[in-house]
């Protein structure tokens, strides 16, 4: 019984924490929210160089063969400086090339991925916002050779930027998965802009777009199980991002109440910010506790893993939601200001609150665990 | 990282749950001999004050092998021990403050539960601001004489010790002049009266001291000493049967499905109700994060960490969960949560207090969480101060002080 990071996983926390602290400062982060692509390619490069992007693909394919704990730790870092670009996304769509793909689709991908030359997202709602892979209506088609999809998907993060899409569509078999590379005729990638300027949505419009017979990923009509893969291991992703910047949040809370002062005093010393404070650290700490217990189940095919996954989505949703609303409280005026960076994370919070499945469809997820 | 239970803890706990399986009594034990002859058998299989150091009688059992009985004592719906604050907190201040007469006269009878113990601690006009007791003892040569009034007393009705604090120094800071003592409950000068709670029942008591008598040798630690030795006792209060815990809320819930799936609206099951669904989700999801919290600290217990005063955010979390919990449960079972007899054989629920119950009594009790060993007040100030670093509030007494 052991909840401690290991000695490895701390070094890798540490020098993620170094690294993002002097190359993704807030000002850099400001920069790209005016860029169209929203995210650097050499920072990407960086990424790759430290190991991020391998970190859970096998040593054949470039990747270092660690697991979710490790990528949550990560994620969470980079949770920590708001970093913006799709590494979740990246690493949630290796997962299902690495456990779904064939291996021409492995060679294909995975060693790209790895080496920070290619980047890739999941197209998981369509029109209706419904997160159950059952509620796919895009449609495949059988062609003379090979498979045409056509329908909508909505919010789909970083999908401007990814060189390959998984694109979820209904076909004779059922359900199944498929790999739409950026360019494809037919694709048409919009952008949305939001309240994040930070974070990249995209409607993905699919008019008849052609692909060939190499490119269904995994089973035809199998594709629910590697979706509910693909989304309890961004859903703990999410969480891990999440959990990031809640403690981020907490922390600037805490040095802001130590030295401003108001009728003569430092505000931490009044009871009505001191335990404001303490419920944010309790939520921080209690979203650590399933942020990781999550990942390790994932790591461990833990019985739970399907569970754990829900349970911390659902929970450092709202855990962090509170924490940094709260934030904004305890550094009243100047932290409703553009120039503070509190909004940076507010906003972060609850982009990733509406992604990879929702408190409200996690806790739905829970319910019907329990009672199966 | 790893989560898993080693082979080691994973035989202990089926020994244990073995042993409960055969001799957990099949009926609750309805006198005070019963329940102290379970206590025995309890004692004799050695699953009573397991952490204790085995020089003193106890186990040095790790937290995880405490934590794992606790937890198929909760399983296996076994009654609890019947001397929990001599085991938990009079027991170890003895251990650490204790003198060695002390400790023989005391320890072993602690254990077998041949002397019950209560705690003498709060008083009408000293709840979370503990340090101005006001109940005094004074020393008359061979012997301290105390006066004063206890309140919130658990357990008082029953027992024949007591762990006081009174104060022996009006001269000095307050916190300063605060003497902690051993007391005799069955003597003319201590008069304990029942008092009701919310559920009816009447687990706590006021504790009258007029002229009451305490040796010389039953002072615990030096004169003065008190207020420092109640600080280390209302830790050992905190955080241990965190599985244990879990796993009665996790019972409490499988009552709640049973009941969502006999109780009907609009033809169909509750629990097919989307509200009700979603109202479920919400309580499971906050009480699979108490567990892996609690997992979290047994593992930081294991390695011989002290949670010190992290210890103020377990409490906090999980008294603050029991009512969020209940709350909930009342808003989906609506009238039926608040019958206070069981009627039906889904009414009757594990109420994390020890005092069997329904729903209703459930959801009393879990108005005494956020009140009892420190407040969510006092929690706050504490991780506020103590674990966050937070300025000191300006306070009168301290400036007084």
């Amino acid at each position: 019984m052991d909840f401690a990071f290991s000695p490895d996983q701390q070094l890798l926390r540490s020098t993620a924490r170094a690294f993002l602290d002097e190359h993704v400062t807030p000002a850099v982060v400001r920069a790209l929210w005016d860029d169209p692509r929203g995210e650097r390619d050499d920072l990407w490069k960086e990424m790759a160089r430290l190991g991020w992007l391998g970190l859970a693909l096998p040593e054949a394919h470039g990747g270092s063969a660690l697991g979710m704990v490790e990528t949550a730790i990560v994620l969470e870092e980079l949770g920590r400086v708001v970093c913006p670009g799709p590494y979740l996304e990246t690493v949630v769509a290796a997962h299902g090339l690495q456990h779904a793909g064939s291996p021409a689709q492995q060679a294909r991908w995975l060693p790209a991925i790895a080496a920070g030359s290619a980047r890739a997202t999941v197209a998981l709602l369509d029109a209706e916002l419904d997160w159950r892979p059952e509620a796919t209506e895009t449609r495949a088609e059988r062609t003379l050779d090979g498979v045409r999809l056509t329908g909508v998907k909505q919010w789909v993060t970083w999908a401007h930027v990814a060189d390959v899409l998984l694109v979820p569509a209904r076909g004779p078999e059922g359900l199944s998965l498929f790999l739409v590379e950026a360019g494809a005729e037919g694709l048409d990638v919009s952008p949305v802009s939001a309240m994040d300027p930070g974070m990249r949505w995209s409607t993905v419009r699919l008019d008849g777009v052609r692909v060939g017979p190499g490119a269904r990923l995994g089973e035809a009509g199998a594709a629910a199980g590697v979706l509910d893969d693909l989304l309890r291991r961004g859903a703990v992703g999410a969480a891990g991002m999440m959990l990031g910047a809640a403690r981020r949040c907490l922390d600037m809370s805490v040095a802001y109440a130590k030295v401003r002062e108001q009728f003569g005093q430092p505000i931490g010393s009044f009871q009505a910010i001191r335990h404001r404070c303490a419920e944010m650290l309790l939520e921080v700490e209690n979203a650590h506790a399933a942020t990781y217990y999550a990942a390790w189940a994932q790591d461990a095919d833990a019985e739970d893993a399907t569970l754990a996954a829900s349970v911390a989505k659902a929970y450092v949703s709202e855990a962090t939601r509170k924490v940094c609303g709260e934030a904004i409280q305890v550094h009243g005026g100047i932290g409703f200001t553009w120039e503070f960076d509190l909004h940076l994370y507010f906003k972060r919070a609850k982009a990733l609150e509406a992604s990879w499945g929702d408190a409200d469809y996690h806790r739905e997820l829970v319910v019907r665990h329990v009672t199966r | 990282m790893d989560l898993r239970y080693s082979s080691e803890d994973l035989r202990f706990r089926e020994a244990t749950r073995r042993w409960l399986e055969t001799q957990v009594p099949r009926e609750e034990p309805a006198t005070l001999e019963a329940r102290r002859a379970w206590h025995r058998q309890l004692y004799d299989a050695g699953y009573v004050g397991m952490g204790w150091p085995v020089a003193y009688g106890g186990r040095g059992a790790t937290p995880l092998q405490q934590a794992i009985v606790a937890d198929e004592m909760a399983r296996t719906g076994a009654p609890a021990p019947i001397n929990p604050l001599g085991i938990a907190i009079v027991g170890p201040t003895i251990i650490v403050h204790g003198t060695e007469a002390q400790k023989r006269r005391y320890l072993r009878k602690i254990l077998t539960a041949e002397e019950l113990w209560c705690q003498l601690y709060s008083e009408p006009n000293a709840g979370s601001d503990l340090a101005s007791l006001g109940t005094r003892a004074e020393d008359r040569g061979d012997h301290f004489v105390v006066n004063g009034q206890k309140i919130w007393t658990s357990g008082g009705l029953v027992a024949d010790w007591g762990l006081l604090l009174a104060r022996t120094d009006t001269a000095v800071a307050k916190h300063k002049g605060i003497s902690c003592f051993l007391i005799a409950m069955h003597q003319p000068g201590v008069e304990v009266r029942p008092l009701r709670q919310i559920t009816g029942s009447a687990h706590f008591s006021e504790v009258f001291m007029t002229d009451a008598r305490v040796e010389k040798t039953d002072l615990v630690g030096r004169l003065g000493q008190g207020w420092e030795i109640a600080q280390t006792t209302l830790s050992y209060e905190r955080g241990g049967s965190s599985l244990a815990r879990v796993t009665r809320y996790a019972a409490a819930f499988r009552q709640l499905l049973r009941a969502v799936r006999t109780l009907q609206r609009g033809d169909r099951p509750l629990l097919e109700d989307p509200t009700v669904r979603a109202k479920l989700g919400r309580i499971y999801v906050d009480l699979e994060v108490q567990r892996y919290a609690a997992l979290r600290i047994l593992s930081a217990l294991e390695k011989g960490e002290s949670p010190g005063p992290a210890a103020s955010i377990t409490k906090l979390s999980y008294s603050e969960f029991e009512k969020r919990y209940h709350e909930l449960v009342q808003e989906i079972l609506g009238p039926w949560g608040q019958v206070m007899s069981a009627a039906d054989d889904f009414a009757e629920v594990d109420t994390s207090s020890g005092e069997p119950g329904t729903w209703a009594t459930a959801f009393l009790w879990s108005r005494a969480g956020t009140i009892y060993a420190g407040s969510s007040e006092i929690q706050k100030n504490i991780i506020g101060e103590r674990v966050l670093g937070l300025p000191k509030e300006a306070r009168a007494d301290r400036m007084r002080s």
